[in-house]
């Protein structure tokens, strides 16, 4: 049993297995709303049960996204202007306006009319590894579908899907010597992202199409036109949502499957369970580990006295295995139901993209599952340095090729 | 009681539908439709769900 002073949420080294479930569980049953000193910053709040979660994010009046923006760390004042750009690190009205401009296109509805797409997106990737008997899990499967899918989706051409690809990954990378070596590389990778939107955004204006760089660019907000500046962050904000969210659960859910045969084996039996097989990997494994609020008053949670101006950290991965939400938490099981997650948040900020995500999941689970398998996650796990998000860097798999598979079975 | 909807937050995920279908209704254009504003302790657990997984907590109880 961990005593408070050993618990670190702050030192990303602790994530580099993985969330501290041991943490997560100690806090939950003693500490739920905890202080977290920081060597370089105020300290904050450290939220680890689903219905405080659910409250802190339903009531962005008390907790903002604005305030502080919605990292843990602290930004220097030139630094946060630039965030709050971005609409993720908006509040209520001006969030609702910009949201507004593309919610549209994402609500369940919209997003299954791209499913056939997607299926032959899923499709060509197996293809292209099915006989090879082994490949590298990341660059070859997971980043594969939701890249290609976002970027279709803003009318990036195919040629410089990996461009936007490498840069997302630049950004999201910040605290892992692989990716980036210090923030300074993050806002070099920001910086070129902004430039290729305003290049393929000047395409758009001469000829529009029906992409959303090009709804970017004919959206108004109380009558304004995006500035060039609003325009950037909006079409940043779609790369990399897109982008490295679905690839760390598509990973995350392969080594989850492989590290339970007996919860594969019951998918590849009753191919019906990849709906709540998606949903439990999301709720075990959540790309998002934390995001952060700021508190806009003075606040009482479980007798905790949180001052305004206050920090307050969500841990996603920590609410998914609340005792008091889920039955047996730390079991994963594919058929579990009902599974009412958090891994996309509630609320105001509740993920635009989770019907997006959903589909593309479910269709790659389901093209691996189906023509492979046996695929299995084959030596180390290589995992981001990150307590924002839970990635998978690297990660080989081996599986019985498609082609001999079928010459067995015929 | 009766059902109140935040409509600037509903985005047609239609959760309030799959969990009562008898109040909420999303059409194919996307639009919420309330079939009955009011209802009474028969359809309580059902609108409670509804509410309880919107997941935009577009939706509450009201007073009629």
């Amino acid at each position: 049993m961990p005593l408070p002073a050993d618990i670190d949420l702050t030192n990303p080294d602790h994530f580099d297995q993985g969330p501290p479930h041991e943490w997560f569980t100690w806090l939950r049953a003693n500490d739920p709303v905890y202080w977290q000193d920081e060597e370089d910053g105020p300290g904050f709040w450290s939220i680890t049960k689903y219905q405080d979660l659910k409250h802190v994010s339903r009531h962005p009046e008390l907790f903002s996204s604005w305030r502080g923006g919605t990292n843990i760390f602290e930004l220097e004042e030139d630094d946060l202007t630039g965030v709050r750009l971005l609409m993720i690190n908006m509040d209520p009205p001006r969030h609702a306006k910009y949201r507004r401009i593309v919610s549209k296109g994402f609500t369940p509805k919209r997003i299954s009319l791209l499913e056939d797409h997607v299926r032959a997106l899923a499709r060509r990737i197996v293809d292209r590894i099915a006989d090879k008997g082994e490949c590298e899990f990341v660059s070859e499967v997971a980043s594969q579908v939701p890249m290609a899918t976002i970027c279709e989706m803003l009318g990036v051409p195919e040629a410089d899907h990996q461009l936007v690809y490498d840069l997302s990954n630049r950004l999201i990378g910040f605290d892992d010597p692989d990716f980036q070596t210090s923030m300074d590389d993050g806002g070099e990778a920001a910086a070129e992202m902004y430039a290729y939107a305003e290049q393929l955004g000047a395409e758009r204006s001469k000829a529009p199409r029906d992409d959303l760089t090009s709804i970017l660019l004919s959206a108004d907000v109380d009558g304004e036109k995006l500035t060039q500046d609003e325009f950037d962050a909006f079409f940043l904000l779609l790369a990399i949502a897109g982008n490295e969210t679905t690839r760390t659960v598509t990973a995350q859910g392969m080594r989850l499957l492989s590290e339970h045969p007996d919860q594969r084996r019951a998918i590849t039996d009753d191919p019906s369970l990849i709906g709540p097989a998606v949903e439990e990997i999301l709720r075990y494994a959540p790309a998002v580990i934390s995001f952060r609020r700021t508190a806009m008053a003075d606040v009482e949670i479980r007798g905790k006295q949180i001052r305004n101006g206050d920090k307050v950290v969500m841990w996603y991965p920590g609410a998914n295995r609340d005792e008091e939400a889920f039955d047996d938490p730390q079991k994963f099981d594919v058929s579990r139901n009902p599974n009412d997650h958090h891994a996309f948040g509630i609320g105001e900020h509740f993920c635009l993209g989770a019907s997006l995500a959903r589909l593309q999941l479910r269709t790659i689970f389901d093209e691996l599952l189906t023509r492979l398998p046996d695929i299995e996650v084959d030596g180390e796990v290589k995992y981001l340095r990150s307590n924002f998000i839970d990635g998978i860097k690297e990660m080989r798999v081996r599986f019985t090729p498609e082609t001999q598979r079928r010459k067995a079975a015929s | 009681m009766k059902v109140v909807v935040d409509y600037d937050l509903c985005e047609a995920n239609a959760r309030c539908m799959q969990a009562c279908p008898e109040i909420f209704y999303v059409d194919d254009d996307d639009n919420l439709q309330v079939k009955q504003e009011t209802f009474d302790e028969a359809l309580l657990s059902k609108v409670q769900e509804a509410v309880r997984l919107c997941p935009r907590q577009a939706l509450a109880i009201g007073d009629d």
